[in-house]
């Protein structure tokens, strides 16, 4: 089987992530979509691992697993903070720092 | 001839369980993407994931499949659930998305060509897997305390920070409660 399938199914999901951060409003399918590109980064990353037989790819594709966590709890945190203090969940609402006319 | 035709017959076995594994990836991330309800695009998220567990299976990245499941469903998924759930947002604190299909609709047409030359950029690499044995826990740990302890070990300083930003924020004690609307 060649590693192309893999890298087109990671290229489809890493551009359905930027349809879904810029086109929703949602915060947390804002999270979700960055989610996904991440892990399909993640995917390329294990494909490359596979293709040059070298197993440095999926070590680093491990510590981008924990950068997603990282970046899992801070995030949540913060819609959590946000939900609290303007009781939605639409991205729109956020515009403290609009300038007011 | 006889092992030649077990190739075959593996490789056959191998794109069938690519294929199921990417419908469910793309159908998973596609309801993520599309759903009004929050929980639902959670659910497809969650089956987005267990599918790249599968395709890291399927690489022979062993570790990194448990790794996945672990982390990735077990904990991130879950997480982001429970806030869900935790949140319970009514309909009309949701945002109201009238021209959600346009919206995505034009952001695909403009996604489209970066899309295909990431992957002719890509499809410019080898055409063949390398023939090596599955990188297993042994591999994966023996590099990680050698050659990427640095990485490691700020990766587990992130981990720390990251622990604490998150109680600091979600306590929210931080700001005054003065909004203007």
């Amino acid at each position: 089987m060649s590693p192309n399938p893999f890298f087109l199914l990671s290229v489809l999901l890493f551009s359905i992530g930027l349809i879904g951060i810029v086109s929703r409003k949602n915060l947390f399918i804002a999270y979700m979509s960055v989610e996904l590109m991440l892990s399909s980064v993640n995917l390329i990353l294990a494909t490359l691992s596979k293709v040059l037989g070298d197993a440095n790819g999926s070590v680093m594709a491990l510590l981008l697993i924990a950068v997603i966590a990282s970046e899992a709890a801070i995030f949540l945190a913060m819609i959590i903070h946000l939900y609290k203090y303007y009781k939605t969940l639409d991205s729109d609402k956020l515009d403290d720092l609009k300038e007011r006319s | 001839m006889a092992r030649s035709l077990a190739v075959q017959e593996i490789n056959t076995l191998e794109l069938i369980i690519f294929c199921i594994l990417s419908i469910f990836m793309l159908g998973g991330s596609i309801t993520m993407i599309t759903s009004k309800q929050t929980i639902f695009s959670a659910f497809g998220f969650l089956i987005t994931m267990l599918g790249l567990a599968g395709m890291f299976a399927l690489l022979d990245s062993r570790f990194l499949a448990i790794a996945q499941i672990m982390v990735s469903v077990g904990a991130i998924v879950v997480l982001s659930m429970l806030t869900i759930l935790t949140i319970n947002s009514k309909d009309e604190n949701l945002p109201k998305e009238e021209h959600k299909y346009k919206l995505i609709l034009l952001s695909l047409i403009i996604t489209l060509p970066f899309a295909i030359l990431l992957y002719k950029t890509l499809s410019t690499l080898p055409h063949y897997f390398a023939t090596t044995k599955a990188i297993n826990a042994k591999i994966v740990g023996e590099l990680l305390f050698s050659k990427w302890i640095l990485p490691f070990e700020i990766i587990s300083i992130l981990l720390l920070v990251a622990m604490l930003g998150a109680i600091v924020i979600a306590r929210g004690k931080i700001f005054k409660k003065e909004v203007h609307k």
